[in-house]
């Protein structure tokens, strides 16, 4: 049976609409108009035990909101949650217990105190046996090197400091599920990498269900294999991201630099993208040009001096994907 | 269990961090006495009574309730922010109970104030302004309790107030409201001895007067003893209403609350 299982999940929330200028700001104070907006619009979706999966869509697509429902905060209007065979919103402090949450955002550290008054504190919330909490603190300690900065008060901690501590104190409990709300936003190349690799070590060695939500793609490709897209308030792709990447990702580009300035390419399928003096970008699909017939044609024609051949970026993908450009067949949803 | 007690703990560590707030607190009580002793001795100039109140009664009075308030001051904006800033929501995801924290938030500013404002006052209350002491033992007992049961009385009802924050966002207009209505109403500006008797029958049925007025009276010794018992039941009473009205509140703000951002 799946850990965290969501069935027709809705949730409406209730707009204040505001009307322009004076006197529609005093129509508004007297007679208060409402609109139903549907944010999360029949979501269903399963997750098992040690699953890692990524919750990506554009702005307001709904994924926060799905998100909060799950960790009980939010109540939905209708539909089904279970984690563990618990209703989240109703269950909120049995269901807490299991849970762990990290925002990158926002901080769960006490803003005034060292780290460690927060831990201490976290410490009696979840009743974390002394054992535990010392192995775990040694072990956050030898990966995230927290004890460094652990006796400074939270405000005077750097952005990726804050943010150690933050994944360190969501997980101390040892939770069974981890809610990361873009846990690498604004941090640098090396402490995105720290982080990534922090969770892939725990997710391996705890067998902890880690959920995230995020815009940078890179998160969801170093860390999880399964990827859930939302947009508009439903789930417009459930599957592997290699799946996808096999799926839309099927163009290539070669870029090739020539000995003098060409006017114009003539081969069936093939299109130039960009030029740039003697460069030039040329696009086509894996499967009607063979890119080894491409390059002897090449040669052969102009000669080639320098050439590289590029796939897609996943962030490429999803991008059109969320531009509409790519619609996401019904049979993709789903796969596994 | 032990949560809650670091809670409190964190409160008094976070109030003792502010030293010129603190000295601030202790001076305004003290003024705050002394304006009203002089306003009250204008009033008396050179009777003895006014409506068959002594002076020195009075002065007893004044002494009390401000030392009362010094002790009943809460964090009224706590909740508020916590509803606005969305961080409500980081609340709501440790497995402990948010009213149980705000209480025990609050217990932590209640015994700052009692250590590092309360005594201080008391003393320089004791040398400056000549009160009287409580009635007899057994009524300076009675007034403990009674002040621990107005101050259960003031903290539901503020509780109230303070979670209709998440249905106005912005509650300064309410607490200031709801400020006044206590000041006025519980006696604590004025002993309601001079109020006519039409309003007091009406502050009767509130729970009011027994945040104020009940324990200074007791302290007074003007309860007399057979009727104690009634008047604790009665403030016992309110205390448990407004804590059940909180907690049915505090239901249905949970089933509405978006949590703001993020």
């Amino acid at each position: 049976m799946p850990l965290i299982e969501v069935n027709n999940l809705v949730k409406d929330y209730k707009l204040n609409v505001r009307k322009k200028g004076l006197l529609g700001s005093i129509h508004s104070l007297l007679v208060p108009e409402y609109k139903m907006k549907r944010a999360v619009d029949n979501i269903s979706f399963s997750i098992n035990k040690g699953e890692m999966v990524g919750f990506i869509g554009p702005n307001g697509a709904g994924k926060s909101t799905t998100v909060k429902m799950l960790t009980g905060i939010l109540v939905p209007t209708s539909g089904q949650i279970s984690i563990g065979g618990l209703s989240p919103h109703r269950d909120r402090r049995k269901n807490a217990m299991r849970l762990g949450v990290v925002f990158g955002q926002r901080t769960q550290l006490w803003w005034d105190l060292p780290a460690i008054d927060t831990f201490e504190l976290l410490r009696y919330i979840y009743k974390i046996p002394e054992k535990i909490y010392r192995q775990n603190m040694n072990l956050f300690n030898d990966l995230l090197e927290i004890n460094e900065f652990m006796s400074q008060p939270v405000r005077q901690l750097s952005l990726g400091q804050r943010m150690r501590a933050d994944i360190a104190a969501a997980l101390l409990h040892n939770p069974e599920i981890i809610f990361f709300d873009e846990p690498t936003i604004g941090l640098d190349v090396i402490a995105k990498e720290k982080v990534r690799e922090f969770i892939r070590y725990i997710n391996r060695e705890k067998g902890t269900t880690m959920l995230f939500t995020t815009h940078d793609m890179q998160d969801i490709e170093k860390t999880c294999r399964r990827m859930i897209i939302i947009d508009e308030g439903t789930t417009i792709y459930d599957g592997t991201v290699e799946h996808i990447k096999e799926s839309y990702g099927t163009s290539r580009t070669l870029v090739a630099d020539f000995p003098e300035v060409i006017h114009s390419i003539d081969i069936p399928g093939v299109e130039v993208i960009e030029e740039k003096g003697r460069k030039k970008w040329l696009r086509f699909q894996k499967d009607e040009v063979q890119v080894s017939n491409l390059i002897y044609e090449l040669t052969q024609k102009y000669g080639i001096i320098d050439l590289t051949v590029q796939e897609p970026e996943i962030e490429g993908i999803i991008r059109e994907i969320y531009q509409g450009g790519i619609k996401i067949d019904e049979s993709l949803c789903r796969v596994c | 269990m032990r949560a809650y007690v670091e809670f409190a703990k964190k409160a008094f560590q976070n109030n003792i961090a502010y030293r010129a707030d603190y000295v601030a607190g202790v001076i305004n009580a003290i003024v705050m006495i002394f304006v009203n002793i002089c306003i009250w001795k204008a009033i008396y100039e050179d009777e003895q009574t006014v409506d068959g109140v002594q002076f020195k009664i009075l002065i007893t009075y004044v002494v009390i309730s401000f030392l009362m308030q010094c002790i009943y001051a809460m964090d009224e904006y706590h909740i508020e922010y916590k509803v606005r800033s969305g961080a409500i929501g980081l609340d709501l995801l440790k497995p402990m109970s948010f009213s149980g924290y705000i209480f025990s938030y609050n217990i932590g500013i209640l015994v700052f104030r009692v250590v590092m404002q309360l005594i201080p006052a008391l003393i320089v209350s004791i040398v400056l302004f000549k009160m009287y002491p409580p009635f007899s033992l057994s009524m300076a007992i009675y007034f403990l309790i009674s002040t621990i049961l107005g101050y259960l009385v003031l903290y539901n009802l503020n509780f109230i107030v303070w979670i209709s924050s998440f249905w106005f966002y912005w509650t300064f207009s309410l607490v200031t409201i709801k400020d006044a209505a206590v000041m006025i109403l519980s006696g604590a500006l004025l002993p309601l001895w001079f109020m006519p008797q039409a309003l007091v029958d009406f502050i009767n049925l509130t729970p009011f007067a027994s945040i104020y007025y009940v324990p200074i009276t007791i302290y007074l010794g003007q309860v007399p003893m057979e009727e104690i018992a009634l008047v604790m039941a009665k403030q016992l009473i309110w205390a448990l209403g407004l804590f059940i009205a909180g907690k049915l509140l505090w239901k249905t703000a949970l089933k509405k609350l978006v949590v703001q951002g993020g």
